[in-house]
């Protein structure tokens, strides 16, 4: 077999676009990366990545603490440093609508030891066996995303794998321009050493720190391999301080986690298909639109819809959109948005089944002839 | 907000009284895990009512 040794095909009259091969052998067509492994679909294992999906809120303000407060499957982790507004922006570079936004509401220029904030995304121990992590075909992965912030600086951000005790794998970005979105790709060695379980825990964990105290800042801050982790090493004292002041912003948006050593095009994905996705880990009976707790009729959902004002022991079941990732926590709401009851009888409610597929609930002897409140149900790390 | 926590009338779950969510008894529920943390830290959840 002959082989052609080329660095570039282009047509004969133009020095844009055609063929390009690197020194690894990697492939560009027209300027656009080709994955150096796995497949051409479905190559993003981040949900949500373009902050397309955001049921519970667009907007959560005065947020103090750890949750998942606006986009689906990102996790804001707040201990005790500042306050927020986390939303879903429609600040997006070119060919994004959304963004995950972080804004500093009440400031803290002077963490203590222990504090923290950050954005989180976790991914599924079942959905990574393909890297074959903890056998001596481990694969690389590829992280990419936009950022854009006005506090300018080198920040530090963790892989974590919670099968292996946090192991981790610490890597830097830098702003370099403030209030400018900016690409940044990071691209993770695989773990020969550290088996991810094939089950439905937290496979990977992907951290950006936004600001930390001295737990987090006071060891020794080394990037590029996976190591044991300990906490003091998490972040680089050098680290930019987000919430030093209010109004900082910090903003995110297409993320993407994908096998090999190159970043690709974002693999964008239809609103439809990514709401769907994110069904696994958060369902809710009210419209789409609709916050959870809303003063509103959208939510009610009729459990049970009788024909008798009979008094009697009544409940009712949901049979849920998608099987969830574990049972799943379950809240109820009335018209109000009060928590913990529903609307038809004005109750409290008993569980009867929370299970993966399938909630049901009775509310005890009443005359009402339906049985109607607004749930949610959360399978979410 | 400090946690704290109720028995249901129902076997398997208990209600998170912060927010009056219920919880499943399911190892891979992470509320459930903090309430096992809870737990081992020595607190009791509040009975069921009758």
């Amino acid at each position: 077999m002959s082989t052609i040794k080329v660095n570039k095909i282009e047509n004969t009259s133009t020095t844009d676009g055609g063929i390009s091969i690197d020194n690894a052998g990697h492939v560009q067509i027209d300027g656009q990366q080709l994955p150096t492994a796995g497949a051409l679909s479905h190559r993003n294992l981040v949900m949500n990545g373009a902050m397309q999906v955001a049921q519970r809120t667009t907007s959560a303000t005065g947020v103090t603490t750890t949750g998942y407060k606006s986009v689906d499957r990102f996790k804001a982790n707040i201990s005790a440093m500042g306050t927020y507004t986390i939303s879903q922006s429609t600040d997006a570079p070119d060919g994004f609508s959304n963004s995950l936004k972080y804004e500093v509401t009440t400031a803290d220029a002077s963490p203590a030891a222990s504090d923290q904030v950050a954005a989180e995304y976790r991914v599924e121990a079942q959905d990574l066996q393909h890297l074959n992590y903890g056998s001596s075909s481990a694969k690389s992965l590829t992280l990419s995303f936009w950022v854009k912030s006005d506090v300018t600086g080198t920040y530090s951000n963790e892989f974590m794998q919670a099968d292996n005790s946090s192991k981790h794998y610490s890597f830097s970005y830098t702003i370099n321009t403030a209030d400018t979105w900016e690409h940044k790709t990071v691209t993770v060695e695989g773990d020969t050493s550290g088996v991810i379980n094939n089950d439905f825990g937290e496979g990977l964990l992907i951290k950006w720190w936004l600001g930390a105290g001295s737990n987090f800042t006071s060891g020794t801050y080394s990037t590029g391999s996976w190591a044991a982790r300990t906490a003091a090493n998490a972040v680089s004292s050098s680290s930019p301080n987000f919430a030093s002041t209010v109004g900082n912003e910090w903003y995110i948006t297409g993320v993407q986690l994908e096998v090999g050593s190159v970043a690709t095009p974002f693999e964008h994905r239809s609103f439809g298909e990514e709401l769907a996705r994110c069904y696994r880990y958060f369902q809710k009976s009210y419209s789409y639109g609709t916050a959870v707790g809303a003063n509103t009729t959208d939510g009610r959902y009729y459990f049970l819809i009788g024909t008798t004002s009979d008094a009697a022991n009544k409940g009712g079941s949901v049979y849920l959109g998608t099987n969830m990732r574990v049972a799943p926590t379950t809240n109820f709401y009335n018209d109000a948005g009060t928590q913990g009851v529903i609307q038809i009888p004005a109750s409290t409610v008993t569980p009867l089944l929370l299970k993966t597929g399938v909630i049901a609930i009775y509310v005890g002897n009443t005359t009402s002839r339906e049985v109607a409140g607004a749930w949610t149900a959360d399978a979410e790390f | 907000m400090e946690l704290n926590y109720k028995l249901t009338a129902e076997d398997g779950f208990v209600q998170r009284l912060t927010d009056k969510a219920f919880i499943p008894f399911d190892v891979g529920n992470v509320d459930y895990q903090e309430y096992l943390d809870w737990l081992e830290e020595g607190n009791t959840p509040q009975p069921a009512d009758s």
